[in-house]
């Protein structure tokens, strides 16, 4: 029966992507690309416009976007979790023979690639790249050191507590500017100041969201390693 | 050329869906779905967006393959449990008996691994859904020599467990009907 009740439902749906689309010309205009070519570096101090807009123009989506993900981390622990005592937690990943070239492999690449995600980190405001990006790029570094190493001990709870601070610093730091600037989630730094002061903030927002994203990414990773019987 | 590089991308994309559907082995299927959002990767490249890329690249390309590893190793265990030998931690290799060397020959010509757990006595309905147990090995009470497994309808093995035991005379088989749930 649900079935064919998806039919009547694509059809509703598909109507209304047609009808929404019909329009299209009135909204694909240069209006909003010239202004933020034009305003962008000196609203945000940030040559990125990217980031010059999840960080300043639009932070209340991001730190949305923020607490999404770790909602979702911890929905994942918590239907990872279990309270009867595991019979073999590692079973079947003994099994798993990971070649020992990609065990000597990884053990070169791993430095380069956590450097990697800390310059793309660090860099966000000016080029392409920023918070989550390279928070992703760190996860899979410390990824690659669980596949050296399976049985490597690490709490969930712990990190999920990590996250959780970090989350609330994120979201202090969105809101000073509504004492320094008198506007809530913008930069709290005043707009007289120099553009490479200014840039600070997108430095440190982005230094949070990025190990904010790391740590979630793991966190996730490890309560798919540790789902015992 | 873009236009020319973006039309081969694309088609390649296509070929690369294909692949994934038809291909049997999973890990080959992993990397394909890596090989999938490396091109996606590049298409986003070409329309200027670097930013997504670096992201695709990072998720789809990394950590998704490297958690469907670990998932899919996972995978490869039969979970047992033994109401005849209640309460000892033994390894299937250690137990002698017709059922055992039927799991014992099961389990080699599917590639499983048996897990076997004696230590467990729950409702049948908590044990198959909450436990996640394949099999339970019962005795018949009538007549000692003869076994009795139960697994739940809905596991994809009963078919297969089904056709195995027909040269064992004395291997009942019993299946739990579970309610399947649309979500």
């Amino acid at each position: 029966m649900t079935k064919y009740l998806a039919l009547p439902l694509l059809i509703f749906m598909g109507f209304f992507l047609w009808y929404g689309t019909d329009n299209l010309v009135l909204i694909n205009t240069d209006i909003a690309r010239n202004f933020f070519q034009n305003e962008g570096f000196f609203d945000t101090a940030s040559l990125n416009i990217v980031t010059a807009i999840y960080l300043d123009y639009r932070l209340l989506d991001t730190l949305f976007e923020a607490g999404i993900l770790l909602i979702a981390v911890s929905g994942i622990s918590w239907i990872a979790q279990h309270e009867h005592i595991e019979h073999n937690p590692l079973f079947m990943l003994d099994k798993l023979k990971i070649p020992e070239l990609f065990i000597s492999l990884a053990r070169i690449v791993y430095p380069i690639i956590l450097l990697f995600g800390i310059y793309i980190i660090l860099n966000g405001h000016l080029a392409p790249g920023g918070g989550f990006q390279g928070g992703s790029v760190i996860a899979s570094a410390i990824l690659i050191l669980y596949y050296i190493d399976l049985n490597k001990k690490t709490s969930i709870n712990l990190i999920l507590n990590i996250e959780k601070i970090i989350y609330l610093g994120f979201l202090m730091i969105a809101f000073i500017s509504f004492f320094t600037r008198d506007s809530l989630f913008t930069n709290f730094i005043p707009l007289e100041q120099d553009p490479q002061i200014r840039a600070l903030f997108l430095v440190l927002l982005n230094i949070l969201i990025g190990s904010k994203v790391a740590i979630g990414l793991t966190a996730i990773f490890v309560g798919f390693l540790k789902e015992g019987r | 050329m873009n236009d020319l590089l973006a039309i081969f991308f694309q088609l390649m994309l296509i070929a690369v869906a294909i692949a994934i559907i038809f291909h049997q082995n999973q890990f080959t299927i992993i990397i394909l779905m890596s090989v999938f959002s490396l091109i996606v990767a590049t298409l986003y490249m070409l329309n200027q967006a670097p930013d997504v890329a670096i992201a695709e690249v990072a998720i789809n390309a990394a950590i998704i393959p490297l958690i469907y590893v670990i998932a899919i190793s996972r995978q490869r265990e039969l979970i047992v449990l033994d109401t005849l030998h209640h309460g000892q931690n033994l390894s299937i290799d250690a137990l002698q008996g017709e059922v055992y060397d039927f799991l014992k020959q099961f389990a080699k010509k599917n590639r499983l691994k048996i897990n076997l757990c004696c230590d467990l006595t729950l409702h049948e309905k908590t044990l198959f859904d909450d436990m996640n147990i394949d099999l339970i090995i019962y005795q018949n009470e009538d007549n000692p020599s003869h076994y009795i497994l139960k697994g739940k309808s809905s596991n994809v093995l009963l078919t297969s467990l089904e056709k195995a035991k027909q040269s064992y005379k004395n291997i009942a088989l019993e299946v739990f009907k579970d309610e399947v749930h649309y979500d």
